[in-house]
């Protein structure tokens, strides 16, 4: 009894994401054809306000005509796959990345790249800032302690101006000319995402804060992740107190911890 | 002094549905109502505006949790991450009362589990039922608090039901100790489906006779909305006033089930926050001639 509930329910979800006409034998006529396309209808119109509300800028920049054909194939082609909807379109990205029909504007994967991760950050973990902990940075070994970052942090290396894009559209700031100036130039950038107090920001970093904040997302030591993005900043300046007095202040960096508690509670049984 | 102990107490409580449009204004007039709805769904995230504005909601109000998300109806079962979250919310926000719907999201599309984000109906006959009493049990258990489960209006029928809906909503309260969310609007808009194809001459006749046959104790919310006529089909959209009939149909749901809380939903189109307090108050004051004539 249950497997037929089951195919019951497998085939109406077919006939609602993929179109199969399976299911009718199951229903009653009445209204089956009109009520199936109120189903298909609500699903669609679903797809369109969840991808624009986690996507204004990859929207925009599609424009509204074909945003809405496109959240519609996506919500087909990717149904949902849990009952809260803010979980549903993060493979958005991959999608367009792969989009013959938007080959020539190769950036927006990356785009809805870092919306994607602005949408994450909004819904992220509230931070905790702990100020007293900085005082590990002077009573600690340097390979013994590392920085707390807040949740919702995210790090993009992209071939395009991709922050300059983003936040000309959310904030007009770049404006959208220099903004276009920039993907015309084929300038790169590095992309931070993350949260301070309730808002989600995202603004370009340099390449050796890129590789500060991906060794200090991987668990290293602060010692460990200083030497790489030394390294990787050459002969540019990185000045390091400037860069965590700036960081606390903006809740980047809620405080420090020690690596060898983490490692202490791992060994325990 | 909060907008909770500000009024007398209700003769029953009456709410409305709390959406993103009217938080601000919500916080800062707190009108006076009973309760607040809001779809559980919405405050999954881990942190954010969303879920600290909820928070400071429930300083002022009791908060409902209604869920439409849960699937309860799903053979595929309930998705634990969801029931996780849930329970999260649940103690978190301490609601007055915890609720979904009697219908299924979930299922198996070219082999893999989706969720159709939708409230899919589902047949009124045995193997259902067990799926659906299963799955309400896993959710109490997890919450440790009934749930109530609200009928559904459906624009599709499975011809393997074996019985009507009020008889399997009956028999799984009685098995899980659940209780009962009667959407009104929901049966009126079966009823006029069921006119258009030519099952039903008398819809409000036929809500009466569907409500007739609840048992009245296993009542404990009503919820009113409004509904679209798109001629050849009734659509429960939740995007107008509640109509005359879903009123009248309101009372007779009171004289049968007494004065049990009553929510005001308006989910599309959303209009002022004064014509939903408009439709709560005219909500409270049918209770209150209810009480009377008692």
């Amino acid at each position: 009894m249950t497997m037929l509930l089951a195919r019951e329910q497998s085939l109406l979800l077919q006939a609602l994401f993929v179109g199969g006409e399976a299911v009718r034998t199951s229903l009653h006529e009445g209204l089956t054809s009109r009520g199936l396309q109120v189903y298909q209808a609500n699903g669609q119109a679903l797809a369109e306000r969840a991808l624009t509300a986690a996507y204004p800028v990859v929207a925009q920049m599609i424009g509204e005509q074909s945003f809405a054909p496109l959240a519609r194939h996506f919500w087909r082609l990717q149904p949902p796959q849990r009952g809260d909807m803010a979980q549903w379109g993060g493979g958005l990205a991959v999608f367009l990345d792969a989009a013959p029909q938007l080959a020539e504007e190769p950036f927006l994967g990356d785009v809805a790249r870092v919306e994607w991760a602005l949408h994450c950050a909004s819904t992220a973990q509230d931070a905790q800032p702990d100020p007293a902990s900085f005082s590990l940075l002077s009573s600690s070994e340097p390979a013994q302690v590392t920085l707390s970052l807040s949740h919702g942090v995210a790090v993009f290396a992209s071939a395009y101006p991709v922050v300059s894009l983003v936040n000309a559209h959310l904030l007009k700031h770049p404006s959208l000319a220099q903004a276009a100036a920039l993907l015309q130039s084929g300038t790169a950038e590095h992309a931070l995402v993350w949260r301070q107090g309730f808002k989600p920001h995202v603004r370009t970093s340099s390449a050796a804060e890129h590789v500060l904040v991906c060794e200090l997302q991987s668990g290293r030591s602060l010692e460990h992740a200083l030497d790489a993005a030394l390294e990787k900043a050459g002969s540019e300046t990185f000045d390091f107190n400037d860069w965590l007095a700036q960081s606390v202040q903006t809740g980047l960096i809620t405080g420090a911890h020690l690596l060898i508690s983490i490692k202490t509670n791992e060994d325990s049984p | 002094m909060t907008a909770l102990n500000s009024q007398p107490a209700p003769v029953a409580p009456v709410g409305i549905g709390w959406r993103h449009p009217h938080y601000g204004e919500l916080l800062e007039s707190l009108p006076a109502l009973d309760f607040i709805e809001v779809h559980s769904e919405n405050f999954f995230a881990e942190g954010g505006a969303t879920l600290a504005v909820l928070r400071q909601a429930r300083e002022h109000y009791p908060v409902s949790l209604h869920g439409v998300g849960l699937g309860l109806g799903s053979a595929t079962g309930v998705d634990a991450w969801h029931l996780d979250q849930l329970a999260r919310l649940v103690a978190q926000i301490d609601p007055v009362r915890v609720s979904d719907h009697a219908c299924f999201a979930r299922g198996v599309l070219a082999g893999k589990a989706i969720h159709a984000a939708d409230l899919l109906p589902i047949p009124f006959n045995n193997a259902a039922l067990a799926v659906l009493c299963a799955n309400v049990q896993r959710v109490q258990d997890r919450i440790q608090r009934p749930l109530l489960v609200e009928n559904l209006s459906a624009y599709i029928r499975f011809k393997s039901s074996d019985r009507g809906e009020p008889d399997f909503l009956n028999e799984l309260v009685q098995r899980t100790g659940c209780g009962l969310l009667v959407d009104v609007n929901n049966i009126y808009v079966n009823a006029l489906n069921e006119r258009i194809t030519g099952s039903t001459l008398d819809p409000v006749i036929a809500c009466k006779q569907w409500l007739d046959q609840i048992k009245p104790s296993t009542v404990h919310e009503l919820h009113l909305a409004g509904h679209l006529d798109g001629g050849d089909i009734v659509i429960d959209d939740h995007g107008s006033r509640v109509c005359e009939d879903v009123w009248q149909i309101y009372s007779y749901a009171q004289q049968l089930f007494g004065a049990v809380p009553t929510l005001v939903e308006w989910d599309t189109d959303i209009p002022a926050l004064g014509v939903l307090l408009a439709e709560a108050d005219r909500a409270r004051a049918l209770l209150q001639r209810q009480v009377e004539t008692a």
